[in-house]
């Protein structure tokens, strides 16, 4: 048992969490706590002290975007996003909702909405008092501020007049050939010119001064209006699932169409020698048609959150399996034939270095010169320009690796080979193929590793509907949450592609036959 | 282990799959056979021909009879193509209407499931218009027109629906601000007299250029409202925006003042970086910059051009002749939700904004803060933080036929364009008349206005009478004066001080 979990936690890559397997079962307890200490402890240790100096730091570094957000804020924000989440698949399951379910449902809503209204009446209530209360105390600590601003106002201009006017009168008084009371004239109005901006700055330093003071508002105001927010948020929600429940809902619409329907077949059936029969027969059809197209429908709902990282997913596995037929193949290729790998070298060293950025439209036109049809093909035009932009950025590290793995194969095995006179796909398959799948899954998992990173950076530009959509989507709202979202968009990507990198290494570990040493 | 590992274990799951489909297969291919691959038309009527017809009197004997009143009905021809549809849109509130289509229910009403999709940038939404991943989408009154003449991508799109007027601002950044209070003393009143022209701007280029380094401003797309706005409002103080030629598609030949595109989200960050030194751009992002005190809104473009019009719906002509009937039925929600928007109380309040900006406050909507959108669209503006008007109509979603696709709005646009050289060659009045109504279509308008108003929905005195010849009357309420009919542009064209002159037909 004990060697089992060790086994497989060694597969996964999991090794650090060996050392608690063997102190359970009570080896060496000495040993494997000082390897705890040095490979969780201290690790998760940095983590938390990592947490608190953002915590402490965040707040600290303003932008003109706001905060940078602390941890709490960034957990609020994913709080969020889940609620949209749940929300809209809410919404979806009431479209398709029908029989008695649906009332249920729908006396329930509706005698939720009568409390949420009742209570976001009693808080707007408050909030005005509260709001006018704070209004007063403002103005009244405001008050002192600026009649200090308007003080030196008047102040500055009741001394620029009288300057002016003296320095009016002086100039005119200065005779033509007094050279030196000139000069002091100069040397009088460069001083006032210079006094006045300095004035005039002090007013400015405190405008701005006096246009960021402010007091806190009252933590029950803040609280207030957050209700307010949230419960009118939740206002709106249940009116949209009402709708979904009774009038929008799929069910109720197809009874609709079917009355009609009904309606119309009873009237044929009733109908002879009239020129309307053919009418009657097509408005039929029509009707059959329309609750053929209604009961097809289903509730068009943005994707959430999570429905993007699968997405996301879906595009970078089409992609890696993409940039897997292509390379394995072709690395293979290289790997046996040295002629080949010359001829193909100049295209590797051109290709490899482009940029994702620089694959993307261009993908994008080819591709959609195939798709004609968008509405009618199996797959978006954007995922798959998504998917191809991945799959190209990310074959170079398998087709380089298998190449070297192919071309390494020891020479031992292919004499034992041309010994059996193994033909060529034999020796393929039985001798280079499995020899060299340690490489192989090496310079896939680097590959995997290059898509999840690419990805992220095409669907930005394609918007196709994945993770990359949804950080510029955010970026582009420009809200207060922005920021927290797009920390929330770090620690996804983050789990996913290290998910995605332990999967790689299991694969690994699975096809090597020997300990090949696998890096974190 | 490698055995284990490269044997699928889904095996069973895969074979039932299987057995699915061709169940599946089988069941359609019955369903075929059952309707009619037998009996083909032409046998079917041979048959009726030869069974002899029953008389009528012989058949009302047995039968109660019904009168033929009833039985008469219009052929139905209201079956939706689609009922499925997808639009997308740009994250500004005046992509509203289709937003609120959405919400509220309208689309649901006429029987349509619509999906409306956030897009990065102009381009990309006009680009997926054309490809047909959209079916149709929130677009600049410019783009429909552009394409269709070919600058820019080339596509013929048209337009059935206008969905709103004004909603943009001029944001000059804090040090220009400064500089053009300095040149007029009155701008550093806390509410300087509007509206503010560009006078106060021209020592500023002046000086820049003298210097060699030009000033740079931000708009958001060629042949956006606000590329057309901000040369509008530059020309007419006299500064040279810069002409389109053959070469130059960037529209900086003869230019006083560079303008460059800038993603409407990208405006605020890039100013305050100080690559540009102002910029045109529609709402939320001018509220965004007076909210982080980085630029002052000096203008909106209600005072440029009084009630111009900013966005439309366009669809590819293609998909609108595909689907007619579901072209009609997405005007109907639309115009429906334009009222809803624009309805107000006795006292003449909107009644509708806040819950409109409730929802657009969503994330998968505009996103930006409720607090934000709030401002412009309930009817305030900040021109700075200490200086809040009352502007109740910053957007007009429906009032005063705002929705109708006017024939002379669109000519402004090719004015505009014919005027900065994105319309290389000279052209005749009647060529502004041709073009305009191959994209604009307001019978698509009036037959979707038709039903809303026998459905009681729409009063008949909120579209515009059927006796109108689709032009507005000439207007002078320009920042310039200037006045303009949309009957003889050409004549407007000439009347311009900076701009591409043409030759006027001898009438």
């Amino acid at each position: 048992m004990k060697f089992k979990l060790i086994k497989s936690l060694d597969v996964a890559g999991l090794s650090v969490f060996e050392p608690v397997v063997r102190l359970l079962w009570g080896e060496e307890p000495k040993v494997q706590i000082k390897k705890i200490g040095l490979y969780i402890v201290i690790p998760l240790l940095v983590f938390i002290s990592f947490l608190l100096v953002w915590d402490f730091m965040g707040p600290r570094h303003k932008t003109k975007s706001g905060e940078v957000p602390t941890p709490k804020v960034v957990l609020d924000a994913y709080k969020k996003i889940v609620l949209f989440h749940d929300q809209e698949y809410a919404k979806l399951d009431d479209y398709n909702r029908e029989g008695e379910d649906r009332v249920a449902h729908l006396t329930e809503v509706e005698s939720r909405l009568r409390i949420v209204r009742d209570v976001l009446g009693q808080i707007r209530i408050a909030l005005e008092d509260a709001e006018n209360q704070f209004q007063e105390k403002l103005a009244k600590y405001l008050k002192p501020y600026q009649q200090v601003v308007a003080e030196k106002q008047k102040d500055y201009q009741a001394r620029k007049a009288e300057v002016e006017g003296k320095l009016i009168t002086w100039g005119k008084q200065l005779d033509v050939n007094d050279k030196e009371g000139k000069k002091d004239y100069i040397k009088a109005v460069a001083l006032a010119k210079r006094e006045f901006e300095k004035n005039e700055k002090h007013l400015k330093v405190l405008r701005t001064e006096l246009a960021d003071k402010k007091i806190n508002e009252s933590p029950e105001l803040v609280t207030l209006r957050l209700q307010q927010t949230k419960l009118e948020q939740e206002e709106q929600f249940l009116v949209k699932r009402i709708s979904y429940l009774s009038r929008a809902n799929r069910s109720l619409k197809i009874e609709a169409a079917e009355t009609i329907l009904g309606d119309q077949l009873a009237n044929l059936s009733n109908a002879y020698g009239d020129e309307g029969v053919y009418g009657l027969t097509l408005n039929i059809l029509n009707s059959q048609e329309r609750i053929e197209k209604i009961k097809k429908s289903s509730y068009a709902k943005p994707p959430t959150f999570f429905d993007q990282i699968w997405t996301s997913i879906k595009c970078v596995f089409t992609g890696f399996l993409i940039a897997t037929f292509i390379a394995i193949p072709l690395g293979i290729l290289c790997g046996l034939s040295s002629v080949f790998m010359a001829s193909m070298m100049p295209l590797i060293s051109l290709f490899k270095p482009v940029s994702p950025i620089v694959w993307l439209p261009i993908v994008f036109i080819i591709v959609g010169g195939f798709i004609t049809n968008p509405e009618e093909a199996f797959i978006s035009p954007a995922f798959l320009s998504t998917a191809i932009t991945v799959a190209l950025c990310s074959l170079w590290p398998t087709l380089v690796n298998t190449a070297l793995g192919v071309a390494s194969v020891e020479n031992d095995h292919l004499n034992v080979a041309r010994m059996l006179r193994l033909n060529l796909w034999d020796r393929l398959t039985k001798i280079i193929i499995p020899s060299s799948l340690p490489l192989i899954f090496a310079g896939l998992r680097i590959s995997l590793g290059v898509g999840w990173m690419v990805l992220i950076a095409g669907e930005l530009l394609s918007s196709s509907p994945g993770l990359g959509k949804f950080v510029w989507d955010m970026f582009n709202n420009g809200s207060s949450e922005t920021f927290a979202q797009m920390f929330v968009v770090v620690f996804f990507v983050g789990i996913i592609g290290f998910l995605l990198d332990r999967l790689m290494v299991i694969m690994q570990k699975l096809v090597s036959f020997d300990e090949a040493v696998s890096t974190l | 282990m490698i055995h284990h590992f490269l044997l699928p274990t889904r095996y069973p799951r895969a074979l039932y799959w299987m057995l699915l489909f061709t169940l599946m297969a089988s069941l359609s291919s019955c369903g075929g056979e059952g309707t009619g691959s037998d009996d083909s038309l032409d046998s079917l009527l041979e048959k009726a021909e030869k069974t002899a017809p029953i008389s009528k009197e012989e058949k009302s004997g047995d039968r109660q009879s019904v009168s033929p009143e009833k039985v008469v009905q219009k052929i139905s021809s209201t079956v939706l193509e689609r009922n499925e549809l997808k639009f997308g849109f740009i994250k500004l509130t005046d992509c509203a209407p289709i937003v609120i289509a959405k919400e509220k229910g309208f689309f649901d009403e006429v029987g349509l499931q619509v999906d409306v999709e956030a897009q990065p940038n102009w381009k990309t939404l006009l680009d997926r218009v054309i490809s047909g991943e959209l079916d149709g989408a929130h677009m600049l009154s410019g783009q429909p027109i552009a394409a269709t003449i070919g600058f820019g991508t080339k596509a013929h799109i048209i337009t059935a629906y206008t969905m709103d007027q004004n909603g943009n601002g001029i944001t000059v950044s804090n040090a220009i601000w400064e500089q053009m209070q300095e040149n007029d003393s009155s701008l550093k009143l806390p509410q300087p007299k509007h509206p503010i022209s560009a006078n106060t701007l021209r020592p500023i280029v002046e000086e820049r250029k003298a210097s060699g380094q030009l000033l740079k401003m931000g708009m958001v797309f060629p042949v956006s409202t606000h590329n057309y706005e901000l040369r509008y409002w530059l020309a007419a103080s006299g500064i040279h925006p810069g002409f389109y030629t053959n070469t130059d598609k960037v529209g900086e030949t003869d230019a006083e003042v560079l303008l460059s595109v800038t993603p409407p989200p990208m405006m605020p960050t890039v100013l305050e970086a100080g690559n540009i030194q102002g910029y045109c751009v529609g709402e939320p992002w001018n509220q965004q910059a007076v909210a982080k005190g980085i630029g002052v809104p000096v203008t909106t473009n209600y005072d440029v051009w009084k009630n111009n019009p900013e966005k439309v719906f366009g669809v590819t002509k293609k998909w609108a002749d595909e689907n007619p009937i579901t072209h009609i039925a997405v005007i109907k929600a639309l115009i429906k939700a334009g009222k809803w928007l624009d309805s107000t109380n006795s006292e003449g309040d909107l009644v509708n904004r806040e819950e409109a900006c409730r929802i657009l406050a969503q994330p998968n909507y505009v996103g930006a803060d409720y607090d934000v959108i709030k401002n412009s669209m309930t009817g305030f503006f900040y021109f700075q933080k200490s200086d809040k008007r009352k502007m109740p109509e910053f957007n007009i979603f429906f009032k005063d036929h705002a929705t109708y696709p006017w024939y002379s709005d669109g000519i402004w646009f090719l004015t505009q364009m014919r005027r900065w050289g994105q319309i290389t060659e000279s052209k005749p009045d009647a060529w502004y008349h041709e073009t305009i109504k191959k994209v604009y279509r307001p019978d698509i308008y009036r037959l979707a206005a038709a039903e809303l108003i026998q459905e009681g929905e729409l009063e008949e005195s909120e579209i515009p009478p059927v006796t109108t010849d689709g032009y507005k009357p000439a207007t002078n309420e320009f920042i310039d004066g200037m006045t303009y009919d949309g009957r003889y542009p050409v004549k407007y064209l000439n009347s311009m001080k900076i701009g591409n002159k043409d030759l006027e037909a001898s009438s």
